[in-house]
């Protein structure tokens, strides 16, 4: 079985994304200078530079890991590994594959579509997609470790890594039929 | 410089011994990759931490902590797992407000179990991508067997915290 290629990246949800954070950053800073005049805005730059001094001397480090990671890890690879395998060992390689899948949703769902496809039951992909969501790397190196600091995203980690396998073996039991597409 | 950024230059120092043992084309494919990370993430980073700075400005002192704060309990927990479920928009925008109210009092635990239910449950996700791809009752299977995640999660951290010396993940 062969995944589907990655589609690549919309530059334009990219660049929405943008204009929301700049709204959002706009839109905040307008209330706290009508709230507490200038005091406010310089408390609120000031709050800023310090997240920037903790966030900054991490970042090219975890850029760096990401790119690693994501450059080891192919969609043909991710796709050998998770065949039918059923039991505790299916989940178990399930959360591994899902936690190193890199992207956003454009990326991941239509693998886990290829990997349904393919003979992985139900357990084992709900056990990739929350690990892809709740424990994916990439996102963790990339957006919580520098923006809330490497302690909490080693907390939040280290806290959930067991969560995926836990929900796929509830998934088996649920009277519910998780059919995909 | 914090003990876990230590760990993670180390773990980025032996990620490039690994990349350049496997020969200049994924080095080359590495690095590039980095800048083009780096290209996306610093103009975000350049809006979303004034962003985060104001509202934590504007977040009432009390407000986070009445809500939010260790001592809520079991009810802040499900507090977050709630607003986490339904807060919209990619991670620029998610952890920005989440930055707010941990500086604002929240409780690191409570913080933990938002974080997860905003990247488990995802509403917004759901209705966008998993259900018009996946199919509905396979989104509806995944969202049901998530459901305990984020609350198992909260209570993970909360444990792991008291085993930490105080102060060990600090705001």
């Amino acid at each position: 079985m062969r995944p589907p290629p990655s589609p690549p990246a919309r530059p334009s949800s990219r660049l929405a994304s943008l204009a929301f954070v700049a709204l959002l950053s706009l839109g905040s800073a307008t209330a706290c200078y009508l709230l507490r005049g200038t005091e406010g805005l310089r408390e609120g730059l000031a709050t800023a530079a310090d997240l920037a001094l903790a966030v900054l001397p991490v970042m090219v480090p975890a850029l760096f890991l990401a790119a690693v990671i994501q450059g080891g890890v192919g969609r043909e690879r991710i796709g050998r590994l998770l065949g039918a395998d059923s039991g505790l060992r299916g989940l178990l390689l399930a959360s591994a594959a899902g936690m190193a899948t890199p992207g956003g949703p454009m990326a991941a769902f239509p693998l886990v579509a290829a990997l349904a496809a393919g003979g992985a039951d139900r357990g084992a992909l709900v056990a990739y997609v929350s690990a892809w969501a709740l424990n994916g790397v990439s996102r963790i190196l990339v957006f919580e470790a520098p923006l809330l600091g490497p302690e909490f995203a080693l907390l939040r980690f280290a806290a959930s890594l067991p969560l995926p396998v836990l929900a796929g073996a509830l998934a088996r039991r649920l009277p519910l039929e998780g059919r995909v597409r | 410089m914090s003990a876990a950024a230590v760990i993670v230059w180390a773990a980025a120092l032996v990620a490039l011994a690994v990349v350049v043992r496997r020969g200049r084309p994924a080095l080359r494919a590495a690095a590039l990759q980095t800048g083009t990370s780096l290209r996306t993430v610093l103009p975000t980073l350049a809006l979303a931490l004034p962003a985060a700075g104001f509202l934590t400005v504007l977040v009432p002192d009390r407000f986070a902590a009445a809500l939010f704060g260790a001592e809520t309990g079991l009810a802040g927990h499900l507090l977050a797992t709630l607003v986490g479920a339904v807060l919209p928009g990619g991670p620029f925008v998610s952890f920005p407000v989440v930055l707010a109210l941990w500086q604002s009092g929240a409780g690191t635990a409570q913080m933990v179990t938002l974080i997860s239910a905003w990247s488990v449950l995802a509403v917004h996700r759901l209705v966008v991508w998993e259900g018009p791809l996946l199919g509905w009752r396979f989104a509806a299977l995944r969202l049901v067997a998530s459901l305990p995640l984020p609350l198992a999660s909260g209570l993970a951290a909360e444990a792991i915290l008291a085993l930490l010396p105080p102060g060990t993940v600090g705001r």
